[in-house]
């Protein structure tokens, strides 16, 4: 891009944001849009980590209880904000939610996450056995119980990126590995790449995985792995359902809620996502692995089946693409959000695991806040990077 | 099932030269074919043997030795048997298409020979019913011994429209014109070095009486730049000649061919075993598209390959090698010949579709690249959606690499910088993946340490 690199006195203030998948993408926007020129490094592509290889679920229904509901809530709001605003407007819908209890002991679990979602003042009804059949007339007759969750919606990571990219007015630079900060007279001025030195007045890593040796505290970060499933459209073959279909081991081996005896190091937890295409996305697993690349069989054998024994009509379809992703998982499951404390123009976004979709934009957003010096509109403390400093400390 | 050593995939004859020769050396060797019956596209035998198509003596000579040299061997032939792909766990993964169930097998060494892609350059209408491939009518003729009813137009470029014209011809069914895009097919010049194989020419000098004889002109520097449907189901080509000037013709069926290539995207790369991973070895067109006779050679080097991987044999002989190297200069002389470039897709008007399975256009694809912050292939894939039809970007990534490097004037990304080589390498049905049988055709037997 013909981009003409002049003195930063002479200009805005700089901002270099390190990683072009979600958040730092709309983090991108929104600096721009407050007068920042920015410059975004990614060592791939846009959205080419866990953003491209995410579902669409800006979802607050699977949310565990606490800052991440809360945040969650906002999330999916702010996306509805942006798309009244025409800045995403196509690129997010607002849909229903089906979380369902299939065996006996998940029946408690969809009360108690039932009670925690209203608390958090989320809209939601139990659905009886007529209104499941007129809803989700797909749904296996051994389904015991479901409830549909208000307020969520669909968006896809790779498409928000490149709304941002199009609308943007900042540069992405592609294949730039990001070495480490650079610094002159003692402060950070910008970041150190392999094709040289990319200067700055403030810095925002959003690196994912990443983002790791950016903390002065190891193993904060860890990688958690996801496979799904895409299968062909299903029209005139799989009656369509209104919203993504969670189970209740959905939940639990996302954390959302405690049980499950899953194996360590690798949990299964079931959603069919029917997508606009006419396509279903089938996942996903959590597992404790860091090669995104690949996929087994006896992960997508497991998926499958547990599909199929929801909505059984889905087995007359043929399975077009499986893939997996790297989520960026924090030791205590909350992402990292904040300046880091050694830096006074160093900040940091990352850690979001399954939720940057749905956490994404709103999260770009408080990092322009928290860069800018502006007031940050939603309660951020939980998700302080100096939390596993003190936590180490002690 | 039995246990097995080597497993091999495509029963064309990269895949059974392959399987005969390993067995041959002592090795349990399982073939797999994704069809009802070995030969491949080459050598597809018809439903009706009463009712064979006419094929030169010497391609009918080759396919009956090798078939009888498979005969003679322990090798398993398995039909209906699809290749989807090697997991993450280095098993591989076969459809067992009748039963409806998925094979998981561990092997010591996967010899791919799936055989090559036929290529068909974009053009305004070339997605529409009516509108076939040159090798696909030749495989239909094949199969049933009848040619295609109906008026039927050829064009492209390459040796293999005269051969599927005088096929036609054979059956009673002539084409009313074959359109050679190149004009440099007859010229001296550049047609020289291809007495150096005389087996072409002669092919070619038998074709071209046929045709003769039948009055099936063949238009050199002629090609066929739109086709539109018509109000009564058939098909207006929009035809222009070596001078420029522009003609029309009403046909009922447009066969195109723009040449053959390799088809290794979408398939595991060729590679050593590892601890998880069995030997991987590509073979015959699918690896470099070079025809029959190198198909053959090249099944017998991926063969020796194995045998030395698996059984520390001594080096392999040559012979093969030199076979595929002389193919592959017998080939360079027919590129030089026909015309098998790649177009200024850039200048394709806007509806063109590019991606049939999705339905993505050229114009799309334009904008996505009018921008000065290029895209990579991947940003194209997912924000494009090339390459994510059921043909798993076969077909299209070609093209769009094409136009990435004509508007950036680069070199051409390889097809896998869009899809990869993920599994499942073709659709696969719900049904066959969770079918009971397929715990019990596991094998066990751990890859080679030795190796």
């Amino acid at each position: 891009m013909p981009h003409e690199i002049s003195p930063v006195s002479d200009r805005a203030n700089s901002v270099v944001i390190v990683g072009a998948g979600i958040v730092g993408m709309s983090a991108a926007y929104f600096l721009s849009q407050a007068g920042w020129r920015v410059t975004v490094l990614d060592q791939g592509a846009p959205a080419s980590g866990a953003t491209g290889a995410a579902d669409g679920a800006v979802s607050v229904a699977s949310k565990k209880a606490g800052p991440l509901m809360t945040l969650a809530v906002a999330g999916a709001q702010f996306y509805q904000d942006l798309c009244d605003a025409g800045v995403l407007d196509g690129e997010f819908v607002r849909r229903l939610t089906y979380v369902v209890a299939t065996e006996p002991n998940e029946l408690p679990v969809l009360d108690r996450h039932a009670t925690q979602l209203r608390e958090a003042g989320v809209t939601l009804r139990a659905l009886s056995k007529a209104e499941r059949d007129q809803a989700l007339g797909s749904l296996a007759p051994t389904t015991r119980a479901a409830i549909e969750v208000q307020g969520d919606g669909h968006a896809i990571g790779y498409k928000v990126v490149e709304r941002f990219r199009r609308i943007g007015g900042f540069a992405v630079k592609r294949n730039v590995a990001v070495q480490g900060l650079w610094r002159q007279a003692g402060k950070v001025a910008g970041v150190e790449t392999e094709q040289g030195i990319e200067r700055a007045d403030a810095v925002l890593v959003a690196a994912g995985r990443g983002s790791a040796a950016f903390l002065d505290v190891a193993d904060v970060i860890r990688p958690r792995k996801g496979q799904l499933i895409i299968t062909e459209r299903g029209e005139g073959i799989v009656p369509r359902f209104p919203g993504p279909l969670m189970s209740c081991r959905y939940l639990i081996s996302k954390g959302s809620q405690p049980g499950g005896d899953a194996p360590a190091g690798r949990s299964f937890g079931l959603v069919i996502d029917p997508l606009q295409t006419g396509q279903f996305l089938i996942g996903g697993t959590r597992e404790d692995s860091a090669d995104g690349s690949q996929t087994d069989i006896e992960a997508v054998r497991r998926l499958l089946q547990e599909a199929v024994e929801l909505v059984p009509a889905l087995a007359r379809l043929r399975v077009l693409r499986v893939f997996a992703g790297i989520r960026a998982a924090t030791r205590d499951g909350l992402p990292i959000v904040g300046r880091l404390s050694a830096h006074e123009n160093v900040w940091i976004a990352t850690g979001f695991e399954g939720d940057g979709i749905c956490l994404g934009p709103l999260m770009g957003r408080v990092s322009q806040q928290l860069i800018s010096g502006a007031h940050v509109n939603v309660d951020i403390s939980a998700l302080n990077p100096a939390r596993f400093r003190a936590e180490a400390a002690a | 099932m039995r246990s097995m050593d080597v497993l091999v995939i495509g029963g064309g004859p990269a895949g059974v030269a392959a399987a005969a020769e390993m067995a041959r050396s002592g090795l349990k060797v399982t073939l797999c074919e994704q069809g009802g019956a070995l030969g491949g596209a080459i050598h597809r035998q018809p439903g009706n043997p009463a009712r064979a198509v006419p094929v030169p003596r010497a391609q009918s000579a080759r396919w009956h030795k090798l078939s009888a040299l498979l005969a003679k061997t322990d090798a398993e032939v398995l039909t209906f048997h699809a290749f989807i792909g090697l997991d993450a766990t280095g098993a591989v993964l076969v459809e067992d298409r009748r039963q409806g169930r998925l094979l998981v097998l561990r092997v010591r060494a996967l010899v791919l020979a799936v055989g090559g892609l036929e290529r068909v350059v974009p053009r305004p209408g070339w997605h529409l019913p009516g509108v076939v491939t040159v090798g696909g009518l030749q495989v239909m003729m094949k199969v049933t011994g009848r040619g295609p009813a109906g008026s039927v137009l050829l064009a492209g470029s390459g040796p293999l429209l005269l051969a599927v014209a005088a096929q036609m011809t054979a059956l009673g069914a002539p084409p009313l014109a074959i359109l050679e895009r190149s004009r440099q097919v007859l010229s001296p010049l550049r047609a020289a070095p291809l007495l150096l194989w005389p087996r072409y020419l002669a092919e070619a000098a038998g074709y071209m009486r046929r045709l003769m004889q039948a009055g099936v002109p063949w238009r050199l520097g002629s090609s066929v730049q739109t086709i539109r449907p018509t109000d009564d189901g058939r098909l207006e080509t929009v035809i222009v000649d070596g001078a420029g000037a522009v003609s029309r013709i009403v046909v009922d069926k447009v066969a195109l061919h723009d040449g053959l290539r390799s088809n290794s995207d979408g398939l595991p790369p060729a590679a050593h075993a590892t601890d998880r991973n069995p030997h991987v070895v590509l073979a015959g067109d699918c690896r470099e598209a070079l025809g029959g006779v190198a198909a053959i050679a090249d099944g017998r080097n991926a063969a020796q390959q194995v045998i030395a991987r698996l059984t520390g044999a001594p080096p392999m002989s040559s012979a093969s090698r030199r076979i595929v190297d002389t193919e592959r200069r017998a080939q360079q002389a027919l590129a030089n010949i026909f015309d098998f470039g790649i177009p200024d897709l850039l200048k394709l008007p806007d509806e063109t579709i590019l991606c049939r399975c999705e339905g993505r256009t050229v114009g799309a694809l334009r904008q996505m690249l009018a921008t000065d912050d290029q895209p990579s292939p991947r940003e194209i894939k997912l924000n494009g959606r090339i390459g994510m039809g059921s043909c798993q970007g076969r077909f299209c990534v070609e093209w769009a690499g094409a136009m990435l490097a004509q508007q950036t004037c680069s070199a051409q990304p390889a097809g896998a910088e869009f899809i990869g080589n993920r599994w499942p390498s073709r659709p696969v049905a719900i049904r066959s993946l969770l079918g009971p049988a397929v715990a019990d055709a596991i094998s066990s037997i751990p890859p080679n340490e030795s190796d």
